[in-house]
């Protein structure tokens, strides 16, 4: 009982927490959900380049809904933003009415060799337009070295998950607002 | 800068309020836990994270190789396990070489020695270490692409049904050239007596049988049911709904007209009668057949009656001339005179009609010994020159003869015009093949026939067509439109085809628009013929893209 208590049953939970991290060889995000009319802590993981080249380059679109857009900068990178209309208009912590920011992220000028792996992060809010239960996708554009492109643009259907395609775009679970 | 490094060690060691007991156990047990955790992380990134991508191969995709290779060389940009690997040669049989290869960088196996010519698929499917396994396939010939040569009466039933369309066929034939044909000669050429009349009307029945049971045949061959002694009345309904079957009811109508008009006593209503049916039979064959379906229509259909028409009344008088000058009717000079005087006017639109019905369908004069049709006709026509000769003789050397009441020449005459009969009869055997044998035209048209398919999303739509639709070299052609058929423009459009029937993993393959605004994709082989699935990658903006999914066909 004891040896069970003691050894077994926190293997047992240790292996089941491993075998739960999200193992995957796409541009994923680290947390895969998260609470509508909160913010979000995104983190764009790169685990590789595109068919060998380097990663010099990261371009994030953001979804509709999705405002208070704030990337961190990365050291040896360039960042930048596009700002534009929103399709609609959100309010941010009910403070004031928001039709326009940041549509698109990038990161620009560095060198990720294909062997080697780094995270891209960005701080955003996800308005309570948002409907919890539903997913998230944040389209990602990776750009390498010699001109080539891999996309990570699939908006995985309703019924299907994002195993099923090839290079579905990083994606997170909505919940209901805490 | 030491001490900075060392400073937060002694922070943790100088903790005020260390846990104690079970708690400390538990913190213990999580930060072991955890650091597993990181290891474990920490060990599968890297290269483990990569997706596996295929960097070179040997053959390339699409290459055309001299001679068979004798080794396969797959190269990954990293470690790979295959799962699997194999060949699939033009004939679509698969020779799996998954035995052979091993795990790492390279694949590298050897070819199989019997690599003929023709075009080839290497089909492979590998796991990388983070387990995601990643298909494909390259495809290339050896020798030249692929032609496959279409088959050329393979399509039609099993051997019994082949058999009975080809008796019907034959009967048919029977029935209207020998039975209204000969009921025309009656009503029209000689008087109206009993010379040959059993035959006549033996061969209208038997046209008029052979018309039911092909319309029955029609039907178990549209549906491709076997012949087995009974019809099933939904074959009966296929058939009445064919164009045979449609033709079938035609003759059968002009066979009892032409039956009704043996019987009928007064001169007018007789002709009246053969009149409808001779006309009746032009009329019949220029609705069904692969001549009627040839363009120009109105040229064809043309040439198909007068040529019907003209065969009807040559084959029909023979019967009844012969019958006549045997039973040395008095009547049989006169019979002679008039049908030599008609049959010029008859030969020449007859001979006409068959050189144009001839030139359209073979198309080039290789086909003639190169396809079944081709030699089909090769044999009607020896047969015909020999009818020819025969008839030559009997028109200018016997005829002459007759009519000067020459001691013997009728009974030279009845003998020549029995082998005649004969030859007629070997012709029409020979030309009731012609059902199961496509001419040439049609084989041409049917092997550039593109294969197409359309496909509707609710965002954009694209028709995919592959020309010829057919295993060989292709051409793709792809033309997007919006969902709401507005103009889409793309930055990029893919093109992936997988069998997966087959087990040929995609072929992806890029787009590049043309002038014309569709997106082409060249050097295309498509390797065997099947049911494809189809995606269309369509990139509309640097972070949106449609995917479109269906089937296309592809034909041997």
């Amino acid at each position: 009982m004891s040896v069970y208590r003691r050894i077994i049953a926190p293997l047992g939970a240790c292996a089941l927490s491993i075998l739960a991290l999200p193992v995957s060889a796409h541009v994923s995000l680290e947390t895969r959900e998260a609470a509508v009319a909160g913010s979000y802590k995104a983190v764009f993981r790169v685990p590789h380049g595109c068919k060998g080249a380097a990663t010099i380059g990261l371009r994030v679109k953001i979804p509709e809904g999705v405002i208070g857009v704030k990337p961190m900068p990365k050291p040896g990178w360039t960042l930048a933003t596009v700002k534009g209309k929103y399709a609609g208009s959100y309010s941010y912590y009910h403070r004031s009415t928001v039709s326009e920011g940041v549509t698109e992220v990038a990161w620009s000028g560095g060198a990720l060799p294909d062997d080697f792996y780094d995270e891209f992060v960005m701080q955003v809010y996800l308005t309570d337009s948002l409907k919890p239960g539903t997913m998230l996708y944040f389209p990602v554009v990776q750009e390498c070295a010699g001109g080539a492109v891999d996309r990570w643009i699939e908006i995985p259907a309703e019924d299907r998950k994002a195993d099923d395609y090839e290079a579905p775009a990083p994606g997170l679970k909505l919940l209901p607002r805490k | 800068m030491i001490r900075g490094h060392l400073q937060p060690v002694a922070v943790v060691d100088t903790a005020p309020a260390a846990p104690s007991g079970p708690a400390r156990r538990w913190l213990a047990r999580a930060v072991a836990c955890l650091g597993i955790m990181l290891a474990m992380a920490l060990a599968s990134m890297g290269p483990a994270l990569a997706h596996a991508s295929l960097v070179r191969t040997d053959p390339g995709d699409g290459e055309v190789t001299g001679t068979a290779p004798a080794r396969f060389v797959l190269t990954f940009n990293e470690s790979v396990t295959p799962l699997v690997l194999r060949v699939i040669r033009p004939d679509g049989t698969a020779f799996d070489l998954l035995r052979q290869a091993r795990q790492g960088r390279a694949i590298d196996v050897e070819a199989p020695k019997d690599l003929g010519i023709g075009t080839h698929v290497l089909s492979w499917r590998v796991v990388s270490e983070d387990g995601h396994p990643v298909s494909g396939a390259i495809v290339f010939s050896i020798g030249a692409p692929s032609v496959n040569t279409m088959r050329t009466a393979g399509d039609v039933g099993d051997g019994p049904v082949r058999f009975a369309i080809w008796a019907t066929k034959l009967g048919l034939f029977i029935g209207m050239f020998v039975g209204i044909g000969g009921a025309f000669y009656r009503a029209w050429i000689s008087r109206p007596e009993r010379h040959g009349l059993r035959v006549i009307a033996g061969a209208i029945i038997l046209g008029f049988v052979a018309a039911l049971f092909s319309i029955g045949l029609q039907g178990l061959d549209a549906l491709g049911l076997p012949f087995s002694g009974r019809i099933h009345r939904m074959a009966w309904a296929a058939g009445v709904d064919s164009s045979q079957g449609r033709t079938a009811i035609v003759v059968a109508a002009a066979l009892i007209a032409a039956f009704i008009s043996l019987g009928t006593p007064r001169v007018s209503a007789c002709r009246a009668l053969s009149l409808v049916a001779l006309l009746a039979i032009g009329a019949a064959l220029t609705m069904s057949g692969h001549a009627s379906t040839a363009h120009p229509q109105w040229l064809m259909r043309s040439a198909v009656f007068l040529h019907s028409v003209g065969i009807a009344f040559w084959t029909g008088a023979l019967t009844p001339l012969f019958a006549q000058l045997v039973a040395e009717s008095p009547d049989a000079a006169m019979s002679l005179r008039r049908f030599s005087r008609a049959i010029l006017f008859v030969l020449v639109p007859l001979v006409a009609a068959g050189i144009v019905l001839a030139v359209v369908q073979v198309q080039h004069a290789s086909a003639l010994w190169t396809t079944d049709y081709g030699r089909v006709l090769l044999i009607k026509l020896g047969l015909l020159a020999a009818v020819a000769g025969l008839a030559a003789y009997n028109r200018w050397r016997l005829t002459p003869q007759v009519e000067h009441a020459t001691p013997g020449a009728a009974r030279r005459l009845a003998r020549v015009i029995a082998v005649e009969m004969v030859l007629v009869l070997a012709v029409l055997s020979v030309v009731a093949l012609w059902r199961f044998t496509p001419p040439p035209r049609a084989l041409a048209a049917a092997a550039s026939e593109p294969a197409y398919v359309h496909i509707h999303g609710p965002k954009a739509m694209a028709d995919l067509t592959i020309t010829p639709g057919r295993a060989g070299p292709v051409e793709a052609v792809i033309t997007i439109a919006a969902g709401d058929f507005g103009p889409l423009k793309a930055k990029e459009v893919t093109l992936i085809l997988t069998d997966p029937v087959a087990g040929i993993g995609p072929l992806r393959r890029p787009a590049r628009r043309s002038d014309d605004g569709s997106w082409r994709v060249e050097g295309l082989v498509m390797p065997i013929a099947g049911h494809w699935s189809v995606r269309i990658v369509i990139l509309i903006s640097d972070f949106e893209q449609v995917t479109l999914e269906d089937t296309i066909g592809i034909r041997p």
